[in-house]
């Protein structure tokens, strides 16, 4: 995403009075959200916890209307990315415990999740110790190259 | 018919292929790397997936990845346009064993038509006239001395395998045959994996005339007149026209109907390109097949009416070119030039990639633009410096040449250096105004930049 796509989104958004309002094009995300005493926050590539809202499950395009609880850009995350094109899957097999949780602790080298790719199961693997801050992938979603799957506070 | 189609391509033919399919209300699947995601390939599809970083042997040339985008998004087909994989019979074996169409000739074709001997051969045996030379793999350097003898030097040696001019010599004595011969070998060894070679007479400086040709699974060939591509520096085309001015109707139907033979023999399917040279003789001699679509398939639509991408996606389909060309009676419309505008300095000929920061394309009467460009878009360094194909189509030759000459003066392209220029000269060049072009036009005419 360029300024001048930025600034653009900013100008409709000022245009409107939308609460929140967030835009992907591919792994550029931009959110915007209206605070009294704030300055628009606006995020770049920044992750997104996959709070499964609790209530009418609404399209999934239909913005958020509880301000879902700003996975805060905290520093020193970094995001681990797909490696190659493929279906996500974050246990070994269907119905067995995820390889890992929210709040985990992971070692290098540790399996994060699988990625298959011409019925080839690619076992994706922490790069570094670190913590699991969010999972960012739904489980059996197609994930692009370079799509973001976990943020990870490095140890 | 396909539902989806995913395009393993980028650029200008990626953008061509989402046109067809758009056309024929398939929807279709772009892949891009890194470098692309602002593409307009990316941006017109119905669905864009990264494949991979900017280096092509890591995305658009990764089978895996693009086998794997076709499976995560549910494409039935596979259109490879031209370059990349679009001639890897690997690729082609890949894609059907997962269940996948690809949009071209069968694999096994595939293969045969890059075994530039088998294809000489096949070709021969349809009755289409090859050049002189030896009737299959060269088995010693005695034979090859005799041959040589026989068919009168300066000969080439090429690798059966090759390609891009790598395992290819220009021997012009019988001294020199035994070590041309050894490199030879032992670069397409290297290059290829296979050292086999055989011998052909040498034309020089010929006209490069290639003829166009359809085929469908139901055994019917329909060849659509012939392009001369005989502007060209170290191999690559400058400008192409259809039809060619050395090429008379006696001619183009003596070859037409051997294509038909020769192709219906070797079972080919889809769109290709038969190559060949012609030299001072006026005489046509077969080289090699182009199993694919290629860059200046435009002109010929032009002349001929037929849109060959749709036509390629409706063969792969199953259909029948009865139906695809009601009639079958073909004919030729006016004429049509392409030139090939590319990101490079005109008299250098350095590559310029970079932000193209002003943009205008021309238009109007007889005037076509094939181009993934756009104003505030970039061409990146890692892929070929094509930047748009202007095409010019008018009643005759003199007309397509003046059409083409005030669409160059329209074309602007800001912040990169382009060849316009260059195309502007060529355009101007008297002997090229009177059809006297040959590969050997752009050295011999003082384009080439001096060497230092």
């Amino acid at each position: 995403m360029t300024i001048k796509e930025i600034k653009e989104i900013l100008e409709l958004f000022n245009s409107t009075d939308v609460a929140e309002l967030e835009v992907q094009r591919g792994d550029n995300r931009v959110r915007l959200r209206r605070a009294s005493a704030e300055v628009n926050q606006v995020v770049m590539a920044a992750p997104v916890a996959a709070a499964p809202a609790p209530a009418a499950p609404a399209a999934p395009a239909a913005a958020t209307k509880t301000p879902a609880p700003a996975p805060a850009p905290e520093e020193n995350t970094t995001l681990v990315r797909s490696p190659i094109v493929g279906t996500y899957y974050d246990a070994p097999s269907p119905g067995a415990p995820s390889f890992v949780k929210v709040g985990d602790s992971v070692e290098q080298g540790q399996v994060l999740c699988i990625v298959e790719s011409m019925k080839l199961m690619n076992e994706i693997e922490a790069e570094f110790a670190g913590t699991i801050v969010a999972k960012l992938m739904e489980n059996g979603r197609p994930v692009e190259y370079g799509e973001a799957l976990f943020s990870v506070k490095p140890r | 018919m396909f539902e989806k189609i995913l395009i393993a391509n980028r650029g200008e033919i990626a953008l061509r292929v989402i046109c067809a399919c758009k056309e024929l209300g398939i929807r279709t699947v772009a892949v891009y790397s890194e470098a692309d995601r602002h593409s307009l390939h990316a941006r017109f599809a119905d669905e864009a997936i990264c494949i991979g970083p900017a280096k092509s042997a890591r995305s658009y040339l990764d089978i895996p990845s693009v086998i794997s985008a076709a499976e995560i998004t549910n494409a039935d087909a596979i259109h490879p346009g031209y370059g990349f994989l679009s001639e890897n019979a690997d690729f082609a074996e890949v894609c059907e064993t997962s269940g996948l169409t690809f949009i071209g000739p069968r694999p096994e074709i595939i293969r045969k038509m890059g075994m530039k001997q088998l294809a000489r051969t096949a070709m021969k045996e349809g009755g289409v006239p090859i050049l002189p030379g030896s009737e299959g793999i060269l088995q010693s350097l005695e034979e090859a001395l005799e041959l040589g003898e026989q068919i009168g030097y300066p000969v080439m040696i090429k690798a059966s395998a090759g390609g891009g001019g790598r395992g290819m010599r220009v021997v012009r004595n019988a001294e020199e045959l035994g070590p041309l011969m050894a490199q030879a070998q032992a670069e397409a060894a290297a290059a290829f994996s296979n050292g086999d070679l055989y011998m052909e007479k040498l034309v020089e400086n010929p006209r490069h005339i290639e003829f166009q040709v359809l085929a469908d699974h139901h055994g019917n060939v329909e060849v659509l007149g012939e392009r001369e591509c005989s502007l060209q520096r170290r191999h690559q085309k400058l400008i192409e026209e259809s039809p060619s001015v050395a090429v008379n109707d006696e001619l183009r139907q003596r070859i037409s109907k051997a294509l038909q033979v020769a192709l219906g023999n070797i079972g080919y399917t889809n769109a290709g390109t038969v190559e060949f040279l012609m030299g001072a003789d006026g005489q046509l001699h077969f080289i090699e097949v182009n199993a694919r679509i290629q860059v200046e398939h435009p002109v010929t639509e032009m002349v001929t009416g037929v849109d060959l991408v749709k036509a390629q996606i409706r063969i792969a389909n199953g259909e029948n070119l009865n139906n695809i060309l009601p009639g079958r009676n073909l004919k030729l419309r006016g004429h049509a030039i392409e030139c090939r505008i590319n990101a490079e300095h005109p008299v250098t000929f350095v590559p310029s990639p970079g932000n193209i920061t002003g943009l205008n394309l021309p238009g109007g009467a007889g005037i076509r633009v094939d181009t993934a460009a756009y104003q505030g878009g970039v061409i990146p360094p890692y892929y070929d410096s094509l930047v748009g194909k202007l095409i010019a189509h008018g009643a005759d030759r003199t007309e397509a040449i003046a059409r083409m000459k005030r669409a160059l003066d329209m074309f602007v392209v800001e912040g990169i250096y382009t060849s316009i220029p260059l195309h502007q000269k060529l355009l101007n060049h008297p002997d090229f105004v009177a059809g006297n072009i040959d590969t050997g036009f752009i050295q011999r005419h003082g384009f080439m930049p001096e060497k230092k």
